[in-house]
């Protein structure tokens, strides 16, 4: 948005004179939009939010009503707490590891390359990203599977029988760390682009080694750039379907195929609604919490 | 440069290696294996063929669920084009109150996560089928709606990046001189921001064509998308068939990447 305000900087005070006609930017042309995202989401959402507090019957499936039923069933219901907290640790975990392995590619893509490697390496990265969950889903069960492409990569080195990686976690972590790293790896990309190089030259003339001038310098000044580029990869792993049903398996349960599972084939409308308003707010909390946590932490850091 | 800088930078270079090869590998093992002339899957080939592709063809669930697909995806690329090309130029040129809630809430449906955003969709659209009797969830209507969804922050995002450069006394001087909004629109602003629109178009049809976690919800018995079709179909079976669409879709989605990349450097619209 930058450059809105370059613009609006080298206006005349005050904006257009009167009298000139209208500019063609007005809120009626935005209006069929609104009304379609409206209709097409925000009334969706909302029937769901009053649906989450309905009642179900196994015979007239849904029974309107008021009650918190549906989110008491969640917790008092270890089964489901279960699910919640594996998709947690594991979105955690992936988040982790993204960042651990987006930093060194974000900064190589931002220091080391020329403009036209860069150019290409990003659509390197950005194309399995853009290939769909289906596609890239089965190209991991190709590597996974006991009889794919690890395990006979394995065997030229004398490792026999079984990985075990398919339906297993592990197998889960690998399908999504590869959905989120492009994610990692661009955003970081740009904060690590808009930090002045002098800064890092000045450290090292000064004889700090590249570690210290990456712990003292670099990560300090992108630290709301490996926030955002956490969150966004931890909130879609939190939301992640496609991975942990065909990784994962039929007996490996996240949040997002469980509320596929009730809404879908169980039809129970108001419990498959309660979780999916559980997983939005875990999530809005969790991503908060750990934001406001780093500031906090970082604020003391930079002092 | 130092033995201290040269070291530094290899392990960068063999670090993005490593990565780089991990995100993209995958993509390499299933086009090749789309070649393999085994019944059973099994490294390394006993030999290539292409007769995979042609097995692919003939099961209707991928010939039809590709053509659904493009069609579904091309009819929402235009809806999100005719809703989002007006609502980028209020977004952009406007200087009213709540434009930051109505920029929020044309995004919003690429912010709530695909399946909850599904599921909400497809127990509206069966809730007005309870109402007036008008079947939706399953039919392409209701995956048009789903998908145009999916299209529309995307179209107006692209867009509006491009619209932001392009300074509005170009328009008034137009406007000064006698022409209408219209002629003004069409004679001198969509000139200049056509990069934008097309790479707006492209990442919205690439974006549609590919979702999984809206779609699952509203395809029915004869309207299945591809996505959904391979899905339906690795539950049960994994064989080079798979490789082959695959391939086919990893061909046309890279095609459509570069062409963006031209208009548009792609790691902008994230």
């Amino acid at each position: 948005m930058s450059t809105t305000e370059t613009f609006s900087v080298s206006r005349p005070p005050g904006g257009a004179p009167k009298g000139t006609p209208r500019r063609l930017g007005t809120p009626m042309l935005a209006t069929p939009a609104i009304i379609f995202v409206a209709i097409g989401l925000l009334a969706p959402l909302a029937l769901m939010l009053r649906n989450s507090l309905n009642h179900y019957d196994p015979t007239e499936l849904m029974v309107s009503a008021i009650t918190p039923e549906n989110y008491l069933k969640f917790f008092g219901d270890s089964f489901y707490q279960g699910v919640l907290w594996r998709t947690v640790w594991i979105s955690g975990l992936s988040t982790a590891i993204c960042l651990l392995a987006g930093v060194p590619v974000a900064y190589f893509l931002a220091r080391h390359v020329g403009d036209l490697a860069k150019r290409m390496l990003l659509i390197l990265i950005l194309v399995p990203l853009l290939i769909g969950n289906a596609v890239r889903t089965s190209a991991w069960m190709l590597i996974l599977n006991d009889k794919g492409v690890l395990a006979a990569f394995l065997g030229l080195f004398g490792h026999n029988g079984p990985l075990g990686l398919m339906y297993s976690s592990a197998g889960v972590v690998i399908g999504l760390i590869s959905v989120l790293l492009p994610f990692m790896i661009i955003t970081l990309n740009s904060v690590f682009e808009s930090i002045d190089r002098n800064l890092e030259d000045a450290g090292e003339s000064l004889g700090a080694s590249h570690l210290t001038i990456m712990r003292r310098i670099v990560l300090p000044l992108a630290l709301p750039g490996i926030l955002s580029g956490s969150v966004l990869c931890f909130i879609l792993s939190m939301n992640a379907y496609a991975t942990p049903v065909l990784i994962g398996g039929p007996t490996f349960h996240m949040m997002a195929p469980t509320v596929y599972q009730q809404i879908a084939k169980v039809m129970n409308w108001p419990f498959g609604a309660a979780l999916a308003f559980i997983l939005m707010a875990v999530t809005l909390i969790l991503t908060v919490g750990v934001s406001v946590l780093v500031q906090r932490r970082y604020r003391k850091w930079s002092e | 440069m130092s033995s201290q800088a040269r070291s530094v930078r290899l392990a960068y270079t063999a670090t993005s290696i490593l990565v780089i090869g991990f995100i993209v590998l995958p993509l390499v093992f299933i086009v090749w294996m789309s070649f393999f002339s085994n019944k059973i899957l099994s490294f390394p080939p006993e030999g290539y063929t292409l007769d995979w592709y042609r097995r692919a063809w003939e099961m209707s669930d991928f010939r039809n669920g590709f053509f659904l697909s493009l069609r579904t995806s091309l009819i929402a690329t235009v809806v999100a084009l005719s809703l989002g090309l007006p609502a980028s130029f209020a977004l952009v040129r406007g200087r009213f109150r709540g434009r930051e809630t109505i920029n929020t809430i044309l995004m919003s449906p690429m912010i709530v996560p695909g399946i909850v955003g599904g599921s909400a969709l497809f127990v509206f659209f069966l809730e007005v089928e309870f109402l007036t009797g008008w079947r939706i969830a399953g039919s392409s209507i209701g995956l048009i709606i789903a998908h145009s969804l999916i299209a529309l922050p995307w179209m107006i995002r692209l867009v509006t990046t491009s619209l932001i450069s392009v300074p509005p006394s170009v328009e008034e001087a137009a406007r000064s001189l006698g022409a209408g909004p219209l002629t003004v629109f069409f004679r001198v602003t969509l000139p200049v921001i056509r990069a934008g629109v097309i790479a707006g178009s492209l990442f919205a049809f690439v974006n549609s064509f590919i979702d999984l976690e809206k779609s699952i919800f509203l395809v029915g018995p004869d309207s299945t998308t591809l996505q959904i079709a391979l899905i339906n179909y690795l539950e049960w079976n994994f064989d080079s068939t798979i490789g082959a669409v695959a391939t086919v879709q990893i061909g046309l989605i890279t095609l459509l990447l570069l062409i963006t990349d031209r208009y548009a450097k792609l790691s902008r619209a994230f």
